[in-house]
């Protein structure tokens, strides 16, 4: 139940988001130590994708607690280590005892995952609908990584923003959105089945390469230059139509006067579109993205074999713009999301929470594992680090504790700001952990999560909250790295850039001496 | 070094100051950039709310029949007249960021429907003004509202549903009703159905079935064209069935009427053209040289002929025409128009059923257009108008305005677009909703049935955009002068029953009745749209709690650097050390 950050840049240009790295990302910190932090967002956008928030948390809060033992007269050097062990400790506890395997949960988890971390964002009213349609999405994209398991490229959901009508009417195309129009309206809107030519070259005129120079004696022959310039472009047009292509992608440009073969072709022309949206287009469709006609033997074909299929090609108007469709491409599928909204801030924030629900999604189904959220993990882990700093009788005892202490801090900021008393729920949240931790029947209680709309404590295993595990565990790795990072320094020196030394002249001048 | 440092001196200083203002009674140590300012918290949220409601107040008054027009002068001297929400706000420039993500909702909805700028702004804005003694005095959490928010708007779009009654598009009597209230709150509604009729004809004329399905495909951006021409009246406005373009035939002595004529459009150039690679010619023979021009000529006769081949009677071309083509085409009795602009080719080539051409020996018959029934080019005011009309089944049109003056003509399009749109979306969509403010009171009326079976503290919210509706007809009866309080329990009356839903205001005479004997109604998609914007945008705005401002994207220079900076490109200094 987080709120939104609005970030004003100089030019004036708005963000508003709710995305730890993000916010971070457009504050500009100055100060080194700080810097760390920001760096350690980014690391964990970049990893995980999610929890970019809980990671700066923990770290700071780490740093306040080794404060406070450093004013104690402890070296740091033991609350290093004192760290390091509790980090261990708390994964291994993570990895053994709180996950919970998603094959044991059944396919609701993966929606339920995605619903998490949609939660606090902007579109968390929302978050059934678009929960189901992140995880549509990544299963499009599945690919199989040979080795009995599947990759989840998310890089490969294509993600399109346009303002107009509501969140809720965003879309998940099968197959893939491309912000391009048509090369000339003279061409059919829509075509099915439609067999599809991906080229990076123009289709434009031939133009002589630098240093090349044809050398006449007829001037009759000039004639045929200018001829042949425009025959082989149109010989190239005639190629690529005849082995079958009814649409032809290009990352270059088309003359107009190629258009008129593939309006009396019916085929749809694209010119300009990205070459990244090409890669893309070809693996799903199965074509060959082309950079020259040209085989082996130097002479120019177009194969048959290097055209791509899909179920439809279309153009669709969407607010004030067009985009291409390529539906139902055959050879693998495609994922795109068309997201709307009332404005560009709103669609801006939308694609981000997506983008991190896509991730969430993706380390779910790659580790089949998920802890409980809500602060469970943080809380139980809290109670274990405690109890297990007693039994060590060594100097990092206190370092633990301190770290342990620390974990709280999610929990308790949770609860903050929901706007309920943290002085009452976290304790309570402590003892069911501490119960579930001591007595063996009370096992089930360490599902036991923050409900924060209501205010209470309830089993979060059964209300659906959950979390990749992987993403906790970087969590608290990350933040451990940074803090320690952050405390072995002991001297900031701060190099200022040199003044430069004014010359003799311009001293002169300033002080009105000429 | 005293008169230049100076200044760099109370920069620092003015700087430290700020910081210390932004950071009163946090940490000592500045973390951000020092220029960045901060609001959060409470404050940001009221300052979001403030901001949104005085740009809703901005445009308040141009809402409903009795509305009144604004006028504005932008920095370069010119003036734009409307009452138009987004044309206004358009041209304000205001700097607080939550002020600018409302004038993108009016952006938003013209693009999307083309019309309702004004009431998405109005509605927005107080949509937050409503949830602000929540935040203020009650301090509920903004996401609870924010939930209740978007319970309230799918309460309403399923009550829209209800509403909306279905219209028929063939029918010319329904369809101009659904225009003429679109078009009852502009400057144009002063000139009775004239516009109503341009606009819906021009729809008509311009709408396409998509191959498969009974949805149609209007694109008004391409296909129909507004043609300004001060002068005139504005009666003598009308759609052309075809179009006209701002040219003249080329040659004084070719034919300037012709009836059913065979039109050939191309897009190349009937001149010579070298080619694309670099040419240099280097001549050796005197004769050489003859034979070269000559091949010039004999290519430019050559394309002439081919295009004769067709009896085409005018040639309209997108690039130059040379002055020996202009003579083998007057020769053969071919007008000839040049340099039209793409688009204007791309609506010939839907008005005639032509193809456009690149190449003139490759054309075929088919691609000459023969749907055009009178080439004519005639003299309105100063200038030369070509027309190609009483085209059989033209897909595209112009449509000609005239009007007394430029503003007001600009106006008046501003005005026509948006009835355009208004007929585009019914056609689209073929649903209507009662208008002058009964829609509202009705999801009013509505929502507050719904909550006396809610609990829970969203109740409170829920509620609030039952009030929040209610800003539209509030907002026709205090334009139109009409006793608001008396007027709104009045029609609450009505509603609260749920059976006289299509009751509202008469923005004219400030009285209640009933929309059916009045004849307004608005499109389901405009008012949909409409709702679903305005309260979607009001959630992301009450998310907010912190505003961040000052914090630039690039690298910025090192404080106080500013001074010596400048001193170094000033260039008088460079040349000098230079020198010496």
């Amino acid at each position: 139940v987080g709120l939104d950050k609005m970030i004003v840049d100089d030019v004036g240009d708005v963000t508003v988001t709710n995305d730890g790295a993000t916010i971070l990302k457009l504050l500009e910190v100055e100060h080194p130590a700080a810097r760390v932090l920001v760096e350690l967002a980014q690391l964990q956008d970049e990893e995980v994708g999610d929890g970019t928030t809980s990671v700066v948390i923990i770290a700071a809060e780490l740093l306040k607690a080794a404060d406070e033992l450093v004013k104690q007269k402890i070296h740091p050097t033991s609350i290093i280590a004192g760290y390091k062990l509790a980090c261990k400790e708390a994964c291994r506890y993570i990895q053994n005892n709180l996950t919970i395997s998603t094959d044991d949960l059944g396919k609701d988890c993966i929606v339920a995952a995605a619903r998490t971390t949609m939660s606090s964002k902007v579109i968390s009213v929302d978050s059934e609908f678009f929960g189901q349609m992140v995880v549509d999405a990544a299963m499009a994209v599945r690919v199989s990584d040979g080795k009995g398991g599947y990759k989840y490229p998310i890089k490969a959901v294509n993600i399109l923003k346009a303002h107009g009508r509501s969140a809720r009417e965003s879309v998940l195309i099968d197959g893939y959105a491309l912000n391009c129009t048509i090369a000339s309206h003279a061409m059919k809107k829509k075509v099915i089945g439609a067999k599809i030519a991906c080229l990076d070259f123009s289709l434009q005129k031939e133009k002589m390469k630098l240093g090349i120079q044809i050398l006449l004696s007829d001037p009759t022959k000039l004639e045929a230059i200018r001829q042949r310039e425009a025959d082989i472009t149109k010989e190239r047009v005639q190629k690529i139509l005849k082995a079958g292509a009814n649409v032809v992608l290009t990352t270059g440009g088309i003359d107009d006067l190629c258009l008129k073969y593939f309006v009396e072709a019916d085929a749809i022309a694209v010119r300009r579109c990205k070459k990244v949206d090409l890669k893309r287009i070809a693996k799903a469709t199965g074509a060959t993205l082309l950079t020259t006609l040209c085989n082996l033997e130097g002479e120019e074909v177009f194969e048959v074999s290097s055209l791509g299929e899909a179920a439809e090609v279309t153009q669709e108007r969407i607010c004030d713009d067009e985009l291409i469709l390529i539906k139902r491409p055959a050879a693998r599928s495609a994922a795109s999301i068309i997201l709307r909204g009332p404005n560009d801030f709103y669609c801006d924030e939308m694609e981000r929470s997506i983008h991190d629900a896509l991730c969430v999604v993706r380390r779910v189904m790659e580790s089949n594992s998920v802890v409980v959220g809500g602060g469970a993990v943080e809380a139980a882990l809290s109670v274990y680090l405690e109890n297990f700093a007693t039994t060590l009788s060594s100097r990092e005892q206190l370092a633990i504790a301190a770290f342990a202490e620390s974990l709280l801090v999610i929990p308790s900021t949770l609860v903050i700001n929901a706007a309920r008393d943290a002085t009452e729920l976290v304790p309570k949240l402590r003892s069911f952990h501490h119960s579930s931790q001591v007595k063996a029947e009370h096992e089930k209680l360490k599902y036991y999560g923050l409900d924060l709309m209501e205010g209470t404590v309830r089993d979060n295993r059964e209300a659906g909250v959950f979390e990749p595990g992987i993403s906790k565990i970087k969590q608290l790795k990350f933040a451990t790295e940074a803090a320690i990072t952050i405390l072995r320094i002991d001297d900031m020196i701060r190099l200022d850039p040199e003044q430069k030394e004014e010359s003799h002249y311009q001293k002169a001048r300033q002080q009105g001496m000429l | 070094a005293s008169r230049n440092s100076r200044p760099v001196l109370i920069v620092y200083r003015f700087r430290k100051s700020r910081l210390e203002m932004a950071n009163a009674g946090g940490a000592p140590i500045m973390v951000m950039n020092q220029s960045t300012q901060r609001e959060s918290g409470r404050k940001a949220q009221l300052s979001n709310i403030a901001a949104a409601k005085a740009v809703a107040d901005i445009i308040r008054t141009t809402l409903g029949p009795r509305s009144m027009l604004k006028m504005m002068l932008d920095p370069m001297g010119g003036i734009v007249m409307t009452n138009d929400g987004f044309a206004i706000l358009r041209e304000i420039d205001v700097s607080h960021p939550s002020a600018k993500s409302m004038i993108e909702l009016s952006r938003t909805q013209d693009e999307e429907v083309g019309d309702g700028t004004t009431s998405v702004i109005i509605l927005a804005g107080e949509m937050l003004h409503v949830a602000l003694p929540f935040l203020e005095k009650v301090k509920l959490h903004p996401t609870v509202i924010v939930a209740a928010y978007r319970k309230a708007l799918d309460d309403c779009l399923s009550t829209l549903e209800t509403l909306a009654r279905p219209i028929d598009c063939e029918n010319r009597e329904e369809m101009l009703r659904v225009v003429r209230s679109s078009l009852g709150t502009k400057f144009v509604s002063l000139f009775g159905d004239l516009m109503c009729s341009l606009a819906l004809d021009a729809v008509q004329t311009i709408a396409v079935d998509i191959d498969d399905s009974k949805k149609k495909d209007v694109d008004i951006k391409r296909y129909a064209r507004i043609e300004k021409i001060p002068g005139g009246e504005l009666s003598d406005s009308k759609v052309l069935s075809g179009v006209m373009i701002n040219k003249d035939i080329t040659h004084a002595s070719m034919r300037r009427t012709i009836e059913n004529p065979r039109i050939m459009l191309l897009d190349c150039p009937l001149e010579y053209k070298k080619g694309e690679s670099i040419t240099n010619i280097e001549m050796l023979n005197p004769a050489d040289w003859k034979r070269y021009l000559e091949i010039e000529e004999e290519y430019i006769e050559k394309i002439c002929k081919d295009i004769q081949s067709f009896k085409p009677d005018v040639v309209i071309t997108e690039k130059g025409v040379s002055d020996l083509a202009q003579h083998f085409l007057q020769q053969a009795n071919i007008s000839v128009l040049r340099r039209v602009r793409k688009s204007d080719n791309n609506r010939l080539a839907r008005a005639t059923g032509a193809t456009i051409g690149h190449q003139p020996d490759l054309m075929h018959e088919s691609d000459i257009g023969t749907r055009c029934g009178l080439f004519e080019v005639r003299k309105i005011g100063d200038e030369y108008w070509t027309f190609i009309e009483n085209c059989k089944d033209p897909k595209a049109c112009t449509i000609m305005l005239r009007g007394a003056s430029k503003d007001v003509l600009s106006e008046i399009e501003r005005n026509l677009h948006d009835a355009m749109n208004v007929a585009r979306n019914v056609i689209c969509d073929p649903r209507v909703l009662p208008g002058g403010g009964a829609t509202e009171l009705a999801l009013a009326a509505a929502l507050r049935s719904n909550s006396q079976s809610m609990h829970g503290v969203s109740l409170r919210p829920y509620q609030a955009v039952a009030a929040a509706l209610e800003i539209i007809p509030k907002t026709l009866i205090e334009n139109c002068g009409g006793h608001v309080i008396r007027l709104l329990t009045e029609l609450r009356a009505k509603h609260a029953n749920g059976k006289h839903t299509t009751w509202g205001i008469d923005g004219v005479k400030g009285r209640i009745v009933d929309m059916e004997e009045l004849n307004i109604w608005e499109p389901f998609l405009v008012k949909s749209q409409t709702i679903k914007t305005s309260i979607e945008s009001a959630t992301v705005l009450l998310r907010i709690d912190d505003i961040l401002s000052g914090v630039s994207k690039g690298k910025r220079d090192p404080a106080g650097g500013g001074g010596l900076q400048q001193q170094q490109t000033d260039p008088e200094t460079f040349g000098d050390e230079r020198d010496g």
